[in-house]
This record gives structure tokens, sequence and C-alpha cells, in this order.
């Protein structure tokens, strides 16, 4: 077991495709913690879907060994982090588990919306941090720009950053001897008891819950007795082991001691019981203070899901229990749509968790599902005075009885090209957001902090800042204050029935728009029947678009003599099963497809 | 349960030859090579002579392909064998002819055997609409085609029409039309251009040089059909029926009131002793079952009541008549005419139909819609 001198923990921050990943490799070549050949690229990444979109969902520490040129051999952990905004929580929690980070700055593209927020959470924590400039072999690398920029945005010295090229490997070396001498040995070692992090908690099939931990002080080992500290469970070591890259347990009387990082497994079944941040003492001789402060992490983005076949309900509910003994933070319940069937009420962290989940559901379940359109949780005061809670505009109470609803807000940080202004300007208007300061970064980049309400960036405005930014833009949010807001619920009808899962809150301005847009849709998609049907968008009793869809005037086949009666029965039969897989709302019946299509447009 | 009434069985004769296969046509043709026509005579006279119809047919019907395409020698013989199934000369037969193929000679062959009424495949008078469809005939051969009908003495002729073509606008329709209504038969036949899967011109729909028409364009030919035909004299008694009255087809009328009737040749359809079936559709696979004296036959179902009830009400609402359910409750008596009646009823309401409680019929707009009516009773 190594010295706590000679431990050191540290992570890699970047914005998304700044070369984390593959850097991460490199060094774990250049340590021999894998042999080249039995590299798949990517190693960290382990979901077929993270390789895939280049992202890191979930993070993953390895612990390997390097002989630095003092003749010292240390004991690095490498936990990797995941880069997106809706993950920042676990990105602060894996950040709490080190006491260093190597700040990855790609050299052509310059910090980014998500340097400076992963680059601002570090500092917050206290960490020794490593400026990375990645990419420098590439023509368009940009060096003294990037170290400019480290130094104005993140008011980081640059002077000393690493030059790295995770691609050739260039600046690996100087990185490992950087991590060395920059990062600190482990902190708060010398408390008197035990306390250790739970940074992260996967399912395994095999081990079931298993908590990735981060020892401050003292040491664990297998079947000692433990105390979550945020609720006071008690529990067991089951299991105990290290990431070398693979989870291996640690031989028989051995454990992990203070500045290691490892994984237990324990009595705990259910993944919604381990919290993420939590802190480790021992029960025996239990730590007065934890590390840091718990914090529960709250779905902000919601929709309904359900099977494209009637049938697949029971799969369904089986695939999301699944997914949620690996995803704490996504939680899902039952509920019903006159028009969608049975399905359920799912809550995310952001909108790229709910890609991810519906995705994964899609995939590694093999199941068709359609989600209704996204939601944040409105705040709605009553009349009464009672205040409730909504994630779902069907369960918008009357307008009557409202006195006012409140939406959630975020403060972002655009980082855009300065030319870009004026359309990211009107863009921001266009969704209801308020321009505060403006920050030059250089010649050619500004940061735009503005202030959106969350409903509004749900569906297309991280694409639109990449189209209008031709892919140069990017943004960051931290969530912000519920503003009471001019909102209402709008219902789409066809012969004057509701269709539930069209229904949404908009804002008042922009019902009658958005109302005409999806009965002209609507209109365009649904098969003409016997019947003229009314398509109708309406604010409780008030229609404020309309769409009249005329009565189909001509279906029957031409010539239908002795011969044609069986393939006219196959037909009607064909029509008949059809007719069964369409909802029927009110007098008029509506193709799955039809759902489908208004729902992915997202008109 | 009673499938026929003792006086209605047809029989059908299916001829598979064409000169050459027209754009619009998704029936079972093949080229009229010699060899093919002696199995094809050979094999018909064996499949008649061992039908073995449990009554005397009152209709028979010989379609096709191209019956008249048969020289007269062997028109005579098909004839022979097909009296000879038919228990005696019936009351109604028709023969199928295209303008080219319908002379003095096989006519005066057909009315000899006991034909009684012939049917022209006209499909246009328009030359360029006719060459459009890849047809064989000149109009000028359309009407020396129905000179020779007359002076054959049959006194009972239709034309096919078609209507919806390629190109062709409500003028020309009409025009079409009041041409085939100048000519005089006592019966006429419209189709709205339909394009099947096997038809040639679907390649051409499928390749984007032809559009489908809306269901309203459509709708808009039908009625302007309906009108003219109507004020001709021509009463419509099907979708795509006209006729004087008394020159109705009672062939065609038997198989929409879900009777008997028994198909000989490839492809044809029979239903017969509460089965309903089809011969195989290609010519040697058809033959070589004949010869065999194994039948080959495809989709055949036993029919039940249920079945036969659904399609006496489904196909019979075709017919401009009707269906008169308490009739229907007489021969099929296991089925469920209360929630028969209560779609009637309901179809009513929506202006559909016209319901007294025994007889439904559709109104004009419903006949439009007989396959969505369909739908509902199905």
């Amino acid at each position: 077991m190594a010295n706590v001198l000679n431990k050191r923990n540290f992570c890699i921050i970047a914005h998304i495709d700044h070369g984390k990943t593959t850097l991460s490799d490199r060094l774990l070549e250049a340590t021999g913690a894998v042999q080249k050949r039995e590299m798949k690229d990517q190693l960290l990444d382990s979901m077929d879907l993270e390789r895939e979109r280049g992202i890191t969902i979930k993070s993953h520490p390895v612990t390997v060994r390097y002989k630095h040129t003092d003749g010292t051999e240390y004991e690095l952990n490498l936990i990797d982090t995941p880069g997106h905004v809706d993950f920042s929580y676990e990105v602060s929690r894996s950040l709490a588990a080190c006491e260093g980070a190597l700040l990855l700055v790609d050299a052509g593209q310059g910090v980014e919306a998500q340097t400076v927020a992963n680059a601002t959470l570090a500092v917050n924590q206290n960490l020794a941090i490593i400026p990375v400039i990645n990419k420098v072999d590439l023509p368009g690398a940009d060096i003294e720009g990037v170290r400019h920029q480290i130094e104005e945005i993140l008011s980081i010295p640059a002077d000393d950053a690493v030059l790295a090229s995770g691609k050739t490997g260039i600046g690996i070396g100087d990185i490992l001897t950087a991590v060395v001498q920059r990062v600190p040995p482990p902190r708060w070692a010398d408390y008197p008891q035990a306390r250790m992090l739970i940074f992260d908690c996967v399912y395994d099939a095999f081990k079931g819950v298993v908590c990735y931990v981060r020892v401050f002080s003292g040491s664990i080992k297998l079947n000692d007795q433990i105390m979550m500290m945020s609720d006071g469970a008690k529990t067991e070591v089951k299991e105990i082991g290290r990431f070398s890259p693979k989870m291996t347990a640690c031989a028989a009387g051995e454990g992990l001691s203070a500045g290691d990082v490892g994984y237990i497994t324990t009595s705990i079944k259910d993944l919604s019981e381990v919290k993420i941040g939590d802190t480790i003492t021992m029960t025996a001789d239990p730590a007065a203070k934890p590390l840091i402060g718990y914090k529960a992490v709250k779905p902000m983005v919601f929709t309904g899901i359900y099977p494209i076949d009637t049938s697949d309900y029971e799969k369904l509910k089986v695939s999301m229990a699944k997914l949620r003994l690996n995803d704490a933070a996504f939680t899902y319940q039952a509920e019903n749509s006159v028009a969608l069937g049975f399905g359920f009420r799912c809550g995310f962290l952001g909108l790229l968790h709910m890609e991810i989940v519906m995705e994964r559901i899609r995939r590694e379940y093999n199941l068709d599902i359609i989600s209704t359109y996204p939601s944040v949780v409105y705040k709605v005061k009553l009349t009464d005075g009672r205040e409730i809670e909504v994630d779902n505009p069907v369960k918008m109470p009357d307008p009557s009885t409202i006195d006012t609803i409140s939406e959630p807000t975020i403060e972002a940080s655009l980082h855009i090209p300065s030319g870009s202004i004026g359309d990211i300007l009107a863009l921001v208007m266009e969704k209801r957001g308020v321009c505060g300061r403006t920050e030059t970064i250089d010649g050619h980049r500004v940061i735009l902090h503005v202030t959106l309400p969350l409903n509004e960036i749900l569906i297309d405005f991280n694409d639109r800042l990449k189209s209008i930014t031709k892919g140069y833009g990017s943004m960051d949010y931290d969530l912000a204050d519920y503003v009471a807001s001019k909102l209402v619920k709008m219902d789409i009808l066809v012969n004057g029935d509701p269709v539930d899962a069209f229904s949404c809150i908009v804002h008042e301005d922009k019902a009658v728009g958005r109302g005409r847009q999806l009965c002209a849709k609507l209109k365009e998609l649904l098969p003409q029947s016997m019947f003229k049907v009314a398509i109708q968008a309406a604010i409780g009793a008030k229609v404020i678009a309309r769409e009249t869809l005329s009565a189909l005037r001509k279906d029957v086949l031409a010539k239908c003599y002795g011969g044609d009666i069986t393939r006219k029965r196959k037909l009607l039969e064909k029509q008949k099963e059809g007719k069964k897989r369409m909802k029927q709302i009110g007098s008029v019946s509506i193709p799955q497809e039809a759902f489908v299509s208004i729902l992915k447009t997202n008109t | 349960m009673t499938l026929s009434r003792q006086s209605a069985l047809g029989l059908y004769v299916h001829v598979p030859f064409c000169a050459r296969r027209c754009e619009f046509c998704a029936f079972y043709e093949v080229p009229p090579r010699r060899a093919d026509v002696e199995r094809y005579l050979a094999c018909a006279e064996r499949e008649l002579a061992e039908l073995h119809l449990p009554r005397r047919a009152e209709t028979v019907f010989w379609g096709g392909g191209t019956p008249s395409i048969l020289a007269p020698a062997d028109l005579e013989r098909l004839a022979g064998a097909t009296l000879g199934a038919s228990g005696g000369t019936p009351e109604e037969w028709t023969v199928e002819t295209t303008p080219a193929t319908c002379r003095a000679d096989r006519l005066a062959v057909l009315k000899n055997s006991g034909v009684t009424r012939v049917s022209i495949g006209v499909q246009s008078f328009d030359e360029a609409i006719l060459a459009g469809l890849g047809r064989l005939h000149t109009t000028a051969q359309v009407s020396e085609a129905i000179g020779a009908v007359r002076a054959a003495g049959i006194g009972n002729l239709n034309l096919d029409l078609m209507f919806a073509l390629p190109g062709q606008t409500l003028e020309e329709w009409e025009r079409d039309l009041r041409t085939a209504i100048a000519a005089g038969p006592e019966h006429i036949s419209t189709y709205c251009l339909t394009i099947e899967e096997s038809a040639p011109l679907f390649a051409r729909l499928a390749r984007g040089r032809l559009s489908r028409r809306t269901p309203d364009e459509e709708a808009a030919f039908y009625e302007r059909t309906w009108d003219l035909l109507e004020a001709a004299g021509y009463r419509q008694y099907e979708v795509s029926n006209f006729a004087r009255p008394g020159y109705e087809c009672v062939h065609n009328l038997n198989t929409w009131r879900m009777r008997e009737w028994a198909g000989v040749g490839p492809a044809a359809a029979s239903q017969l002793g509460l089965r309903r079936y089809a011969n195989a559709a290609n010519l040697a696979r058809w033959a070589e079952g004949v010869e065999k004296g194994a039948p080959a036959r495809t989709d055949e179902v036993i029919l039940d009541e249920a079945t036969l009830a659904t399609d006496a009400v489904v196909f019979g609402l075709r017919m401009v008549e009707g269906v008169d359910l308490a009739e229907l409750a007489a021969r099929f008596p296991s089925h469920d005419w209360a929630e028969v009646a209560r779609k009637a009823s309901e179809l009513e309401g929506q202006g559909l139909a016209e319901f007294d409680g025994r007889s439904l019929r559709l109104t004009r707009r419903g006949r439009l819609l007989a396959d969505e009516v369909a739908l509902e009773f199905f």
C-alpha cells in the first residue's frame, strides 16, 4: 500500500469534444494500465451509446501506478467526469473526490461554455488546476490565443499550461509530471475518524449496487460495519476493490485507505437508497461531520413515454425498472393517456438525459416508443391560496381556479462568435429571454449572459444556437428562480374532443401561432373520413385556431364481381386491423402515425 | 342456412387470352399461342364436363381475357361444352369482347349457340386516350363492332367505359358518355380507373410519370356519370352499372346477392356448396390440375353463416336496390341482425343510407363511400 503522500487524485474537465476521453486513454496506456492492443478506442466510455455520441455519461475511475523521474512510484487515481450540463451535479461530486484537475482546452476551439462552467466548479472545490492545451498538432491550433483566453476568461495562469495531443501522445509525460508535482497529496487524511465519499454509484448485473468511493481518512475493508451519514443507514461491506482499470476485488485482509479510490458493494439492493455525494463512516466510531453536503438531484424535464404497440406496456415497464437501477436521477411513474393508452410519466435531469434514456429503451430493450411534448415543473398558485406543482399539462387545473403560474428559468451563458450576436439576440428574444451583460473573450468571441424560461430551451434552442453559429456556439446554464409568467394550457380538439397527448403549456403570446401550426399539421396528417372534422386549438373554452378537414367524398371499388370478393374481404380485414390500431377520440379515429409525426416534429 | 334459391346459379368461364396487355388491366391473361389455346380448350371441356352442377345454371358469363379472340370453331367447341355443363340453354349468356374481335363470323357462332348478351370493352371513344391505354382498336372499329352485334341479332349490348383516365378532363369524359349513349346500348358499365399493382400503369405511377387523382376529383367524375346516364334513361343498379329497365345483368346481380356461381378456367372464382375458391391464376398450373384430376385451387374458404350474411350486406349495398334485411335474416337466421339494424340506423342518421326497418339502401353519397360503409358491417 502506497504512502498517502505518494497518491494523487485528479480528474479531467473539458467541454464536449475537446478530447478528454482520448487523452485519458493515452494516460492509461503510458502508465501501462492497459496494453495498446487491448485498448478499444476510448476505453473509459463503456456504454456503446457513449462511445457513439463521443460523450461520457457516467464517470469511471481508474487507478494506475506511475514511476516518476525521481524514482518514486505514485498511485494515480484518474476520475473521468461527464461533460454535459445535465450531469453537473455528478461532475461536482467527482471533482470533490479529487485534489487536482486537468483543464483540457482544445487548441482550435478555445475556451467554451462548459470549460468555464467546469473550471468554476473545480475552483470552488479548491482543486489545483493544470491547464492542458490539447490537439496542438492540428493545423488550426492557436496556442497563444488559447493561453490568453485561459488567463482572461478563467483567471488561471497559463504560462505553465501543458501542450498536448491525445491523438499523437505529445505531452503525455509532461502531464504525468505535472500531476505529481502540482496536484497536492490527499487532503483531510488526518481526520480522526474514517470518512469516504460516494462519488458515483452504478448497478452491476452480477454485483448489484456498486458504490464508487474515495477514502479521505481512515480505512475500510471487507465486512466492515459502515454508516451512511445522510440518513444514518447502517450496512456491511460485502465486497471491496479497486479499478485497475477493471473492477478487481482486494486481496483477503486488504482494503482501501486514505487517498484511495475504489468500489464497495453492501447489502443495499436498491440504487435509489444510495445517495451520490453521501459520506460513509464506520458504525463503531462515526465521524462528527460529513465531507460535503449531500444534495438530492431533482428531475427538471418531464415527458410521457408510451409504447407504440400497446401490448409492449409490460416490456416497457420492465425496461424502465432496469434503467432506473442504473440511473437514480431518472424517475418514472405509470400514467395513462386517452390518446396513447398506458405509459409512464418520466423525469430527467435535462434534455440530453432524456434523449439518452429514450435511446437506451429503443436500443437495449428493442421497444418502439413515443414521447409526449416535454414539460418542465410549473408552480401553480391557486385562488384558494394553495400552491401545487404541475409537470404534466393534462394535470393543469381549470384556469378559473388559477391565480398565477410560475415557471423555472435558467441563467445561461452563450459563447458565440461576435458576428452572430444579432441573430442570437433575436433567438433569445423569440424564446422570451432577457439579455444581461456581454463579455468579450477576444476579437472573435463573446459571452452573452441571458435569462431564459427553461421550457423555451426544451425543444430546439441548442440546435438553433448551433446552426446560427455554424457549430461554433456553445451554451451552459444553471437553474435560476421561478418567475410568474402569463402561461396558458392549450388543448387540441378534434370534433370538440380534446386529445390529451397534444395538450401543452405555452406562453399566452405564443399560443395562437403554435395553435395554428399544430392544427395545420394535424390536418395534413389525419386521414379523411366520412365526416368533416374540425381541428381546433383552444385555451379553456376559447378557440384560438381552427382547421377543417373536409369529408372524404369517394371510397368505393370500381369493379367488384364474383372473382373480387375474396380479395376485397382481405382488404377489409386489413383496414379493420388498421382501424383497431387507431385511437378513437370521440367520433374521430387518429392513426398512431399521426401522433408520432406531431410529437416528433414538435412544431 | 340457405345459400341460394333454386333459381340462382351462374356459370362463369374465364378465357385467359388477349392480343396484348392493356395498360390498366390486372386480370389474368396470356397471348393466344395455338398450343396454349388447344390445351386450354381441352381442359375447359374436361372441367365443364366434370362440373356436375346441382341444377341448371340460369346465367352464363364468358369473361376474360378476351373470349372473342378465339376462332369461330374454338368458340363453337367451348359453347358446346358450356351448354353441356349448364344443363340447358341459359336465360342470360354474356360474352365479353373487344372492338377488334367483335366480328360477324364469331358473333354468328355465339348467337347460334344461345348467347344473349355481348359486352364490348370500348373504354374510351377518344383516340389519344385509347393510344395511351395501349388498346388495339380505333373508334372506327368500335362503331363496326356495335353494328356487327346488332346485325347478328343480339339484343342486349353492353359497352364498358372507363373514366378518370390519365389526362382525361370531365368534359372529355362527358363526350365519351354521350357518344356511348348515342350508340344506343341496352347496358353501360362505367369504371373509375383503378391502378392495381399488377397493372402496367402502376409502374408509370411508381416512376412518378402519372399522378393519382384525389378522391374528390374521382367523386366529381362519378357524379357527372350518374347524372348523365340517369337523364338518358339508363337506370343505375350498381356502383358501376347502368341499364335500360329489364336489361340488368342477372349473372352479376346474383353474385352481389351472395347466390352461387361455378367458375371454369384459370383464375375463375366459384362460390358453390358453402365453399368459395378460385382456380389457379396460371394457365399451365390450372391445366395440369385438370389433366391430373386434381384441381389447382387457391383461396379456398368454407363459408359459414356469419361470413355469408356479412358479405350479403357488404356487397349487396353496392346495388342501388340495397338489401332486404328481412329476407337475409330468413336466409341466415343466426346472424346478429339487431346489430346490423343498429348500424343501419346510424348510417341513416349520417345521411349515408335510407332504412325503413327492413330495406337498407345507400344514398348517393353513401354509394360513393360504399367501402367505408362496408367497414362498419365488417
